[in-house]
């Protein structure tokens, strides 16, 4: 139930915001990489505002927050070791492009669409998603796929958490696809409010108003008007227009008598019975929407869109932000670079992968997240690194691997086998993440998630366990403290240990000379319960 | 012994890192129980304990008794010891004790199903689907809470109904460090007590070692996510010690029987032992009201106990001098329709139904508001939800008109233009 006058609103106007196309006709940047056009704007506007960034992490922080970023969890130590000990120049791409193209990418991938697509936790789209990230489906086909809302493949799940509520159903599609939450419109004394019209909020509703659930399929009619009061009072039919104010031509939509829909209703009931699904629309609203929305220049929220929301992804910030805020009121901190990244998407078929690629191999990718300056940079120059909360996914998996003894790995970091292990990890991991709560903007951890991890049982019976697979179990057969400290570290933090930890971690475990298991699970427990563990850094 | 204190001075003496506050056998609520502390408590900081009547409670069989009318039913209203004000003969100790409350008899808020109904008076405006809104103990819990509180800052009780959903209880987009310890399945949290297998002084060191390392990983990496971490982490040892708080086997039994015996007054008197320690917001549920049917034997047994309960909480809150700066509200999703349906029952009823607010900044022994005579609508005062809201954070202090900020959107504590009661506020 709706209610308040929402006075709702979405931006008109995004295409009178374009701007002049210089980035990919100027000749020094017609045939740069993805992340040399990125890191050319980022340092233009650093160097106008006179902010030197922070310097780039060091190797284990890279490596690391590459792993998280696109396999979804931390190096095991080994990963760690062999990448600090390379010396191959090259090795930061090598490892982009052995992580990227190596069966992890796709299951992180899903994982992160899933959250993106289905925020509020009801029913997921894991099913059709882990396909899709696997053969790295464009982003546009995904979109068409979404809305086409096969039942077999699972793409039907979108819609079908969202038909029994039709306005959440248009403003979550907004949102995610196109970057524009209607919310922003309640703003009472917004002043671009006279720009934005009710029939752009009730003209993307328009799309969907046929759509209806008839037992598990999702049928779509062929009748069926928005209708909509504005401000004024005036009774209106919303047309069937997209964001951009483009107006689709339609078949009239005959309303049919009182008869003909009984037996509609009759006909669906059998349906249903049956279990089959309803018969096509001979004319698609929804179908409309997925080509109107992809059609050159209008594209230009689509492609926006997905390029600001995976730059967030990897960077904790958009290029536009928040991210659902795509308006002429709120431009985007680097809007040639955000043009720029969504034509080149366009041009190469919305292939994520590469624009992922390109993303993470940037220097402004690559920062420390630590911040020496007296005051801190504008969080909108992307100067020094965001410091992101793990999903829940990441935070168990990561977890759960820091937790297993080193020699369980297979030694081959590129075997069969060690990936093999490593789904393993990831799939005893799910329940616990259940546990977690899913990252937000301005996210703050719980009381009750440190409840969890200082006294519930499966923290020790999960993380804690003495065993032969176990870092404890490992631990607690090492006699040399200097040792047993270097090993803990390198399994949980997936980098060397300083020498001042080496110091303060070695007299800790003095207290525990007499009882070794117990000296090994009070040092994993309090190194894997660290701010450390907990983010992406 | 020896063994412990070393084990205790470690990382306190040797790296002075962090002030190790807390001692293994966890005294430190019992200081804040000390009287000193608890008029320093008093002075400065308010309380509230929301009775929630989930289901819907009867306006007519509580605080807007219509005698001799066709929907007055068969309970006589009572004089109470404020001339000129009535209530139902089934609170007979709250007819005694009016002079510090103030009852609402207008609410119109429109909303008659359980869930919205629900939303509604727990957000004090409709539910947005664009974005998750805080509800009144969550916003409480921000304006009012410590942020390195001992104790929890808002705790939700939803056990004593039968199972039922609608217990919401939600922080929105004011995130988790809000969200209520909401318990459900038993009286005491999950988690508060010490895990089988470990020692108090180990459980307390290696936490010790944790945020030792966590500092050093926080120097120089700002975040406000990261700085929740270890701020949730330096809360556990305070919430810890409060396990004790929903512990009443130690009060006395004569405090024990002002709340009686029931699940319900049980649970208050923990509400009392949390608010007396620093807990801005208690919200103890009572369910469940919805009496379709059989209106009145509902109600006889509800209202009686709610009576006894609430009245014996105002007595305790006043000999311990809290009342002044303690809320207590009574409220539901909706009222009952005065209608007496054929099951002698009374349904879901928006239009015309009555809350009441007791203690802290309230002008007590008053009336707002009027229904007609057979309680169908709102004859005057007329108020929604946001009203309700606004005059309740008035009267405790804080500006209604507050905005907190979600990216560039201002979100005021109530809707714009909603003015609090002043009629019902000291």
């Amino acid at each position: 139930m709706r209610s308040s006058p929402h006075i709702v609103v979405i931006v008109c106007c995004l295409l009178g915001m374009t701007l002049p196309v210089y980035a990919d006709s100027s000749p020094e940047l017609a045939n740069q990489e993805i992340h040399e056009i990125v890191d050319h704007f980022i340092d233009l506007r650093l160097n106008a505002v006179g902010v030197a960034p922070a310097p780039q992490a060091d190797e284990a922080n890279l490596l690391r927050r590459t792993m998280l970023d696109l396999v979804g969890r931390i190096p095991t130590a080994e990963e760690a070791k062999q990448f600090i000990a390379s010396t191959d120049v090259n090795k930061r791409v090598a490892m982009v492009d052995r992580l990227i193209t190596s069966p992890g990418f796709p299951r992180h991938h899903a994982n992160e669409l899933n959250a993106m697509l289905m925020p509020s936790g009801s029913g997921d789209l894991l099913k059709y998603l882990r396909p899709a990230a696997a053969d790295n489906r464009p982003w546009d086909q995904v979109f068409r796929e979404l809305l086409a809302a096969d039942a077999e493949s699972g793409a039907d799940q979108f819609l079908k958490s969202r038909v029994k509520d039709l306005d959440r159903l248009a403003n979550d599609t907004s949102v995610i696809f196109f970057g524009v939450n209607v919310s922003c419109a309640q703003c009472h004394d917004h002043p671009l409010v006279s720009e934005w019209t009710q029939s752009h909020f009730f003209g993307m509703k328009s799309f969907f108003n046929r759509t209806y659930e008839n037992g598990d399929f999702l049928g779509e009619r062929d009748y069926g008007l928005v209708k909509f009061q504005t401000t004024d009072g005036e009774e209106k039919v919303a047309p069937l227009m997209f964001l951009t104010g483009t107006v689709l031509a339609e078949p009239d939509a005959v309303e049919p008598s009182d008869e003909e829909k009984k037996e509609e209703k009759n006909q669906l009931e059998e349906l249903k019975k049956n279990k089959q699904p309803p018969p096509a629309p001979s004319f698609s609203r929804r179908a409309q929407l997925a080509s109107v929305a992809l059609e050159e220049d209008e594209d230009i929220y689509f492609s926006r869109s997905i390029v600001n929301r995976v730059w967030y992804r990897l960077f904790g910030r958009g290029l536009v932000a928040p991210v659902d805020q795509m308006h002429p009121e709120n431009p985007a901190s680097h809007p040639e670079l955000l043009d720029w990244l969504a034509r080149d998407l366009v041009k190469h078929d919305y292939d994520l992968r590469r624009l992922i690629r390109g993303l993470v191999l940037s220097d402004a990718y690559s920062r420390s997240s630590r911040w020496e300056g007296a005051s801190d940079p504008a969080p909108d120059l992307f100067a020094v690194a965001t410091i992101r909360p793990l999903t829940p996914a990441q935070y168990a998996t990561s977890l759960r691997l820091a937790s297993m003894s080193p020699t369980w790995f297979p030694a081959d970091t590129t075997s069969e086998d060690f990936e093999k292990r490593i789904e393993q990890v990831e799939n005893s991991a799910s329940g616990f993440a259940r546990m977690i709560d899913p990252p937000s903007e301005g996210f703050q951890v719980s009381v009750t998630e440190a409840l969890l991890f200082n006294n519930n049982q499966r923290i020790s019976s999960e993380f804690l366990r003495d065993g032969g697979d176990s870092l404890v179990g490992m631990l607690k057969s090492i006699e040399d403290p200097n040792q047993l400290v270097d090993v803990a570290v390198w399994n949980v933090f997936a980098r060397p240990t300083t020498v001042d930890e080496a110091e303060v971690l070695g007299e800790y475990l003095k207290q525990y000379q007499d009882n070794r298991l117990i000296a090994a699970q009070q040092l994993v427990w309090a190194l894997l319960t660290t701010n450390e563990v907990r983010f992406n850094y | 012994m020896k063994q412990i204190i070393n084990r205790r001075s470690f990382l306190g003496s040797t790296l002075a890192s962090t002030a190790v506050l807390t001692a293994a056998d966890m005294t430190v609520l019992d200081a804040l129980q000390a009287p000193a502390v608890a008029e320093e408590l008093k002075r400065q900081d308010k309380r509230v304990i929301l009775f929630w009547l989930a289901g819907g409670a009867s306006q007519l069989e509580t605080w807007d008794p219509k005698p001799g009318r066709p929907t007055g039913g068969p309970y006589r209203a009572i004089q109470t010891n404020v001339p000129g004000i009535h209530i139902s003969e089934l609170m007979p100790k709250m007819s005694q004790r009016l002079q510090n409350t103030a009852i609402i008899r207008s609410l119109n808020t429109k909303i008659g199903d359980h869930g919205g109904g629900a939303t509604l008076m727990h957000l004090g405006r409709r539910d947005e689907s664009a974005l998750q809104l805080p509800d009144l103990g969550a916003m409480i819990a921000r304006e009012m809470g410590q942020i390195d509180s001992a104790v929890p800052d808002y705790v939700a009780f939803y056990t004593a109904t039968e199972g039922r959903s609608g217990g919401t209880g939600q922080s929105g987009f004011l995130g988790a460090r809000y969200a209520p310890m909401f318990l459900t399945t038993e009286s005491k949290p999950a988690d508060l007590s010490l895990p089988p297998g470990i020692e108090a002084v180990d459980h307390q060191t290696r936490a010790d070692l944790r945020e030792l390392l966590s500092n050093r990983f926080a120097q120089g990496r700002k975040s406000s996510s990261l700085g929740s971490h270890n701020e949730a982490y330096a809360r556990v040892r305070g919430l810890m010690s409060s396990e004790q708080l929903f512990d009443i086997s130690g009060e006395p039994q004569a405090i024990r029987d002002l709340y009686g015996p029931t699940l319900f007054g049980e649970q208050t008197l923990v509400a009392r032992r949390l608010i007396e320690a620093g807990t801005p917001f208690v919200k103890v549920s009572r369910a469940w009201w919805d009496s379709h049917g059989q209106n009145f034997e509902t109600h006889l047994e509800l209202v009686t106990e709610l009576d006894h309960v609430m009245s014996g909480l105002l007595d305790d809150l006043e000999q311990r001098g809290l009342l002044d700066n303690t809320l207590v509200i009574t409220m539901s999703e909706f009222g009952r329709t005065p209608s007496i349906n054929a099951s002698l029952g009374r349904d879901h009823f928006a239009s015309a139904w009555s809350v009441s607010l007791t203690g802290c900044g309230i002008k007590g022994g008053s009336v707002y508001g009027k229904s007609d005579e057979d309680g169908q609508t709102v004859a005057d005062g007329e108020i929604g939800a946001a009203e309700l809201f606004a005059t309740i954070f008035h009267a405790l202090g804080i500006d209604h008109e507050k905005e907190y900020y979600v990216g560039v959107r201002p979100v005021p504590l109530t809707e714009p233009g909603t003015h609090p009661l002043k009629d019902v506020i000291a």
